[in-house]
């Protein structure tokens, strides 16, 4: 049995380097090819990639599988996992499996209601929340227990990560949701994507007052814009996103052909602006489809190259 | 003897729209056959009664309610456009079909309008074939 | 009040077709007060199975019987005469007050007219609202009185999650998110603070997840 081990991502955040990781969704089927494509994509541009969980509720390759293909190309793998689709029992036990395969992170989250995806007839289980499970993987860590009490073999050493939502509502309960994540045990934050920087400072100010900045290592969610239609839809149709509307201007603005440029633009200003913010410790870029613009992103915000793993 | 079919027609009236609709029976367009229910207010049309009437061999149902506004029990008469409105969809269900049933707003006493909607409805019921379920 | 809808026509004639004899059997208490099977709703659906059967050519011999609940023997029993001359019974009852029929009267098959949904509230004229899902373990004095199982999608117990949108949930822009009626209530209350302490995963033991459930109550029994 390998020895605990930190993650990558963690040496990198303890090392007080400002960290880079990025996403891919596995593929509708079994090809593990599609994942390594997508890997080689985002090799060197990231201390870590996140595997999402049957994102949008749409049945995918599962997040352990597709983390032990990019772990076996020699990349570090973030394991997403939802509590939509399993209960504690099955969630401890992919855990631990999780871990026997090399897996060192894990981001905890809900999940997208199933009503969104393609078996909307699907029961969901929620047996527990997303700081049920922090706190789950949390007592694993530190006690070695189980949810039961069960003294455990062997237990995972996972670096635990949860999401944050700075432009959801309510805003003023948001930081407390988020203190709570941390007291449940949260070693690393990804917040959703941001474009409306002035709601990010704020939420970060909040943050910061309450002293939530030294205890947790944020990482800023980027999401490059292709179109003035993705801006658009991003704004009206996805929950929980602040696209305010001088971007969406931008994008229209720009001339035919070139709202891509805008897009990464408007991507590595924001950037910029978030390195100046005390307390975020990083970013988390989700290129989704879209994995070729990483490296250029990484490369044009002088984040290149990354830390050399030990 | 030959029975000689002619429509019947079913009508559902509130005594403030009219308290006496004899005078519709006689018609320029042919025989038909009127029953006529008087009600103290056109809301009174529970679900059951319109669908009855279709079993005692109503060809088509008809209601009449004041004016809208004009109801003397205020809401009465949007009471009985939602039922009408439920038993049409019924009856578009079953397959009977809804335009069997219809509500109309007739001003008080007006004998003429109250004709011109009896001629309409016979229309319909030539277009529609008589009640499958007589 | 327990609430449901009534089946639709066409699935209702479905189940019913078989039979020459039909008792429509109504309930006077839950499915009377949401409009799906009380006195009003048997007459109303018995006339209409009559004219969509005739309008077919077939016939069908309904009766029609509305009894105070299909809950309670008492009250049952009145049913007993109109059963035994029938060969279906259609019960407009809740699941409960249909299967409370069946056992009883084994002999004759007893068929739903209606879908039971939740347990819930007549929430203003013509609207009904899920209340409460019956977990075992109310925790609603944690809540402000707005209960996370029933009513947010994901039974979050630290919500809310990240698609709250102005105060409403992501898979509806109709319904209320719950964490936010959560946090609002509790701040009118001055309880905000029952949000910092972290809720740990619920105990399904006393829900339905632990299997079918029973009450008894022994100073009760005779």
């Amino acid at each position: 049995m390998k020895p605990e081990s930190l993650s990558n991502l963690q040496r990198v955040l303890s090392d007080g380097k400002f960290a880079v990781t990025a996403e891919c969704g596995p593929p509708r089927g079994t090809d593990p090819e599609i994942i390594r494509r997508k890997g080689e994509l985002l090799r060197e541009h990231a201390d870590a990639v996140n595997v999402t969980d049957n994102q949008t509720a749409i049945v995918r390759m599962s997040s352990i599988a597709a983390c032990v293909h990019l772990s076996a190309m020699g990349l570090e793998p973030v394991m997403q996992m939802v509590t939509r689709d399993r209960n504690r029992i099955a969630l401890q036990s992919d855990i631990l499996g999780a871990y026997s395969l090399g897996i060192r992170n894990i981001l905890c989250l809900s999940g997208d209601h199933q009503t969104f995806g393609s078996q909307p007839d699907a029961m969901n289980v929620f047996d527990i929340d997303s700081v049920n499970l922090v706190h789950m993987v949390k007592v694993m860590k530190t006690d070695g227990k189980d949810m039961s009490g069960f003294d455990l073999i062997s237990s995972p050493k996972m670096f635990i990560g949860a999401a944050a939502n700075p432009f959801a509502d309510p805003f003023e309960y948001r930081v407390v949701r988020l203190a709570k994540k941390i007291d449940a045990g949260a070693d690393f934050i990804q917040t959703q994507c941001v474009y409306n920087l002035e709601r990010f400072k704020e939420w970060m100010r909040l943050a910061r007052e309450e002293g939530l900045t030294e205890k947790v290592h944020i990482l800023a969610g980027i999401t490059p814009l292709k179109s003035e239609g993705m801006a658009k839809y991003m704004a009206k149709k996805v929950a929980g996103m602040d696209v305010p509307e001088s971007v969406i201007k931008r994008m229209g603005g720009a001339p035919k052909g070139k709202a891509a440029e805008e897009g990464l633009d408007i991507c590595l200003e924001t950037i910029a602006a978030l390195r100046e913010i005390k307390g975020v410790h990083g970013i988390h870029i989700m290129a989704i489809e879209w994995e070729e613009t990483v490296g250029r992103i990484v490369e044009a915000a002088g984040l290149s190259p990354r830390p050399q793993a030990a | 003897m030959i029975k000689i079919y002619k429509p019947q027609i079913t009508l559902f009236h509130c005594i403030n729209a009219f308290d006496n609709c004899a005078p519709l029976t006689v018609s320029s367009v042919g025989a038909f056959e009127l029953k006529m229910v008087k009600m103290a207010c056109s809301s009174m049309v529970k679900d059951v009664f319109l669908l009855r009437a279709f079993e005692a061999g109503a060809d088509a149902v008809a209601v009449f309610v004041c004016p809208e506004g004009q109801c003397r029990y205020v809401e009465g008469n949007i009471r009985a456009k939602k039922r009408v409105n439920f038993i049409r969809n019924l009856l578009d269900e079953i397959g009977l079909g809804g335009r069997r049933l219809s509500l109309h707003n007739v001003e008080c006493g007006d004998i003429e309008a109250a004709g011109r909607i009896l001629q309409q409805v016979l229309s319909d019921i030539n277009d529609m074939g008589p009640n499958p379920a007589k | 009040m327990i609430v449901g809808k009534q089946k639709s026509i066409a699935e209702i004639r479905e189940i019913v077709s078989p039979y020459k004899k039909l008792l429509v059997l109504g309930c006077g208490t839950c499915v009377k007060t949401c409009f799906a099977g009380g006195e009003d709703e048997v007459a109303t659906l018995s006339s209409a199975l009559r004219l969509s059967f005739k309008k077919d050519g077939r016939s069908i011999y309904i009766e029609e019987l509305t009894v105070e609940r299909q809950c309670e023997d008492e009250f049952i029993r009145e049913a007993a005469v109109a059963i035994s001359k029938n060969t279906a019974v259609l019960s407009l009852a809740c699941g409960a007050g249909v299967q409370a029929i069946a056992r009883r009267f084994a002999n004759v098959p007893v068929l739903p007219g209606v879908n039971t949904t939740f347990i819930g509230v007549l929430e203003k004229q013509g609207l009904f609202t899920e209340e409460c899902l019956g977990c075992g373990d109310c925790q609603l004095a944690v809540f402000g009185g707005v209960c996370p199982v029933s009513r947010c999608a994901k039974k979050l117990q630290n919500g809310p999650c990240g698609g709250s949108r102005s105060g409403k949930c992501e898979i509806n822009p109709e319904t209320d998110c719950a964490w936010q009626q959560i946090i609002n209530r509790l701040t009118a209350l001055g309880q905000l603070d029952n949000l910092r302490k972290y809720n740990p995963p619920k105990d399904w033991r006393t829900s339905h997840a632990g299997g079918p459930r029973k009450l008894v109550r022994e100073d009760h029994v005779i």
